[in-house]
């Protein structure tokens, strides 16, 4: 949650503000745009016009709202232009596809499945740092206890009570997920 | 319910209690599968702080900003969607896009002298606005097994990690073949089993591994054979 008074000046075009939101939401708007768009760069942009469109409609944001939720919407909706903006983009008369031309058709995830991103971004980002690689190691890169327990130089024993800790306390932020 | 909660961390952690029932099992796939996306871990460049910030303080100090605000403001109350500007860099891409130049030269045909050389073309191809960068050319050769595409394109990243490219020839129809997949463009050659002649158009695609063979519709590279006959 933020501090009271920097939506209001996030509103107002304040840099630092501007700054406070982004490092506090910046990772899961981009989250979110990733989803949609499946690409670092469009989604980098994605966000930064979201932040944008986030600014230019702050007036009407509640600040006794969670700023969160608020954003993440923004973004998927952003992103979803963003995308279906790329796929419209020919090149040449030969390659003016139609919309339902098979190289263009591409489906956005659901509003639900995006916001199952940003909870689960948000849900990681506030596990302990040595809990939080040891998550990314299991379920990203697919690496069992053992192979984490070598790539971090400690012992598979403490690999596997972070894994524990961390589990447990992603089931108890996501439970509703579960 | 203590033993529950257990079995449901230990599935997480890659166990497999087996007094899970199905059902519990199959939402907290779900979960895993969120756990291994890559959109939970990837992270933005740090750049992107300063282009925020500098993206909303060049809103700020436009003139007119208060007034454009206040008219989106009762837009807003009209519609759903908001209002869509065009956006500078894409813009740029679109144009670079509409005036890519897909020059096609038949380099070589059956000749009707003593030597005899392949039918030959060759191919400009450019970066589309997902990969503005890009650029280079392709050799299209007919020989006996099919057309051999030799591509050779600079500005695109190596992709690896369950993403790769993929190319595709396209016929005027909109008809899509694909001629292979690749992790690097800068020297790769492609095979094609339909004639360039009337599939004259190259495409290039980012695409994932998941099972989807469709094309992503996610395309960075583009080049057509016009002269092709």
């Amino acid at each position: 949650m933020l501090a009271r008074g920097v939506v209001r000046r996030f509103r107002d075009g304040d840099p630092a503000a501007v700054r406070t939101v982004y490092r506090s939401y910046g990772g899961l708007v981009f989250g979110v745009a990733y989803r949609v768009l499946g690409n670092r760069a469009l989604a980098e942009e994605a966000a930064q016009q979201a932040f944008v469109k986030a600014w230019r409609a702050a007036g009407t944001f509640d600040e006794e709202r969670e700023l969160g939720p608020w954003l993440a919407t923004i973004a998927r909706r952003v992103a979803i232009d963003v995308l279906r903006s790329e796929s419209r983009r020919g090149g040449d008369p030969i390659d003016s596809a139609d919309d339902d031309d098979p190289a263009l058709t591409t489906q956005p995830p659901s509003a639900e499945a995006v916001y199952e991103v940003w909870e689960v971004r948000s849900a990681v980002a506030a596990l302990p740092e040595d809990e939080r690689e040891v998550v990314r190691l299991q379920h990203f890169e697919g690496l069992t206890h053992a192979a984490i327990a070598e790539r971090l130089g400690v012992p598979a024993g403490t690999v596997k009570s972070r894994s524990h800790r961390a589990h447990k306390r992603l089931a108890g932020a996501l439970g509703h997920l579960q | 319910m203590a033993t529950s909660d257990d079995d449901r961390i230990a599935y997480l952690t890659g166990e497999d209690p087996a007094s899970l029932p199905a059902d519990e099992r199959a939402a907290l796939d779900e979960l895993r599968g969120l756990l291994a996306d890559r959109s939970t871990w990837e992270e933005p460049r740090p750049e992107l702080e300063d282009a925020v910030v500098a993206a909303i303080a060049s809103e700020v100090e436009q003139p007119h900003a208060e007034a454009r605000r206040r008219v989106r403001g009762q837009r807003r109350g009209r519609a759903s969607r908001g209002i869509r500007r065009p956006r500078p860099r894409l813009a740029m891409g679109a144009l670079a896009a509409a005036t890519v130049v897909a020059v096609a030269l038949l380099i070589s045909q059956t000749g009707g002298g003593t030597s005899k050389r392949p039918l030959q073309f060759a191919m400009v191809v450019s970066g589309t606005p997902l990969a503005p960068g890009a650029h280079g050319s392709a050799t299209l050769t007919k020989t006996a097994s099919g057309w051999r595409v030799e591509l050779a394109a600079s500005g695109l990243p190596h992709l690896e990690g369950g993403l790769f490219y993929q190319a595709w020839l396209k016929n005027a129809a909109g008809v899509l073949v694909p001629i292979g997949t690749f992790n690097d463009a800068r020297h790769v050659t492609l095979w094609s089993g339909v004639p360039v002649t009337k599939f004259p158009t190259l495409t290039v695609t980012r695409q994932r591994a998941d099972g989807n063979p469709a094309s992503s519709g996610l395309r960075v590279l583009l080049g057509t054979i016009r002269a092709a006959h």
